[in-house]
């Protein structure tokens, strides 16, 4: 069989997955927090059909091979750690991180997931949750009496309370960093799980040995940029047409054949 | 049977070759760094007594376009893409090294760099390793300077940028370039880098489905041929059914 016809398959399927990943991105546009992913090719083995400096006679070589590519494949996905714009919200439990770092959350499970979305919220005993309700980690437990709640650009989270004329500070937030963020596993509902290529995360304090500073009562925007996403949207779709067209042209070689002969 | 039968049939078949050939290029047209394969059809004629009415078809894959392709801003730290010639030195699982223009580049949880593919990514003595660190800077000449946890600038390493002559060059099994001759092509200082940009793939779309559809009519005239040889025989046979 025309081996053009496997090869368009290659190509068409590695354009579906980097559409999917496209629109995935498209559909988080406006997610606080999320972090925009890239599909990564790379074109497949290539068959030696004919290997150069064949002997062409007893006295002359052929000057050139003939290597055959076998198409394209998507090695995986790379999500993109750059920073989203800050928006400022004023809502004094909204935290966004300027610069490296998560925030770390307890999961259910008793395991530890990490996340820049700062939406938090307090849940009935008072503490620091996630919108999920998950608990931010350390635990912070705001007095039910607060009138007011100050959150550093250190992390260090204060509050005034109606007893009590002085502030009093309640905790601090740390943030966690890892060598390869990109090599963190993506678990939805914007969270984010440690593996054995991202490496163990290093928790610090906001604003020390490298990670970024908590900004209080902003949130940081998804990082997708929706014009390139759309511009990447129509070379995916071009690039789709033209391997379909390939698998069309292949078949009707293949037809002709079978209508001539 | 008539040799023009076997003729065509080799025509055909070395058509469908350099269809896939094609193929793969329009498969690979949003591949980060992909390099065009070009492909040329070859005469062979067979040599011997008597008349020589016998040239074979033969497709061959000649050189790899090495023409750069269009730079695509993308923001990250860690994409690089060449400006003009060379090419990014990696090893190869095998130890040795190979070329490619692909650098979307990664870090691993022990400070490996690597390329999109998996592939360590060489400096000046051997694959890169970063030191942990805040901000990840590469330079155009390829120097990697590190902002540490402390605040202070290091610079830790320089990225392979070799430019080898582009017929010295040959595209392996892997899709990677390597000498022809073997061995390491050494550092070329000139070679220029752009952080935050990827190269795109220098497949022309265009020129390649025509090249599709050229190579579509001609493997029809090819089977025309043979349809023609058919018909050939079919009449003789005819003829000599009458003679008797």
């Amino acid at each position: 069989m025309n081996a053009a016809l496997f090869v368009g398959k290659t190509g068409l399927s590695a354009q579906e997955t980097a559409l999917q990943v496209i629109s995935n991105n498209l559909a988080n546009v406006n997610t606080d927090g999320f972090k925009k992913d890239r599909a990564v090719f790379e074109d497949l083995l290539y068959q030696i059909q004919r290997q150069p400096g064949a002997q062409s006679s007893e006295s002359t070589e052929l000057p050139s091979g003939f290597q055959l590519g076998s198409g394209v494949r998507t090695v995986g996905t790379q999500k993109l750690f750059t920073q989203g714009t800050l928006q400022i919200t004023e809502q004094n439990l909204d935290v966004a991180i300027e610069g490296k770092g998560f925030f770390q959350v307890s999961m259910p499970d008793g395991t530890t997931s990490y996340s820049r979305n700062g939406q938090f919220q307090l849940n009935s005993n008072g503490e620091v949750v996630t919108a999920e309700g998950f608990l931010l980690e350390p635990a912070i437990s705001v007095p039910s009496d607060t009138t007011s709640l100050a959150i550093s650009v250190d992390g260090i989270v204060s509050v005034t309370q109606a007893s009590t004329a002085t502030s009093t500070q309640i905790g601090t937030i740390q943030l966690a960093d890892f060598v390869n963020p990109s090599g963190l596993q993506a678990m939805g509902s914007n969270l984010f799980k440690e593996t054995t290529s991202s490496g163990a995360p290093a928790t610090s304090n906001p604003g020390t040995t490298g990670v970024g500073t908590t900004i209080q009562g902003a949130l940081e925007n998804s990082n997708v940029n929706s014009v390139e996403e759309l511009v990447d949207m129509i070379t995916v779709q071009r690039a789709f047409e033209m391997n379909s067209k390939v698998i069309s042209t292949a078949d009707q070689m293949l037809s002709f054949v079978t209508q001539q002969l | 049977m008539d040799k023009l039968l076997y003729l065509s049939m080799t025509g055909a078949k070395e058509t469908m070759l350099a269809q896939a050939s094609h193929a793969n290029n329009l498969a690979n047209a949003r591949t980060t760094g992909f390099k065009a394969d070009l492909a040329q059809a070859r005469a062979m004629s067979v040599v011997g007594d008597g008349f020589q009415s016998r040239a074979y078809a033969m497709t061959e894959r000649p050189a790899t376009d090495i023409t750069a392709g269009v730079l695509n801003h993308t923001g990250r730290e860690l994409d690089v893409a060449i400006s003009g010639e060379g090419w990014l030195a990696v090893q190869t699982p095998d130890g040795s090294e190979a070329y490619s223009r692909a650098g979307e580049l990664q870090i691993t949880s022990t400070g490996q760099v690597l390329t999109g593919r998996g592939l360590p990514l060489m400096g000046e003595g051997g694959p890169i390793a970063l030191p942990p660190a805040t901000k990840i800077d590469i330079g155009q000449d390829g120097t990697i300077s590190v902002l540490d946890d402390t605040g202070a600038l290091a610079v830790v390493d320089r990225i392979k940028l070799v430019n080898p002559d582009g017929r010295d060059l040959v595209k392996g099994e892997d899709g990677l370039m390597r000498l022809r001759t073997g061995g390491q092509a050494p550092l070329d200082p000139a070679v220029e880098l752009e952080s935050g940009f990827l190269e795109t793939s220098n497949v022309n779309a265009v020129n390649e489905l025509v090249s599709m559809l050229d190579l579509a009519r001609r493997f029809e005239m090819n089977i025309k041929m043979m349809q023609n040889a058919q018909e050939n025989s079919e009449s003789s046979a005819r003829i000599l059914q009458n003679l008797g």
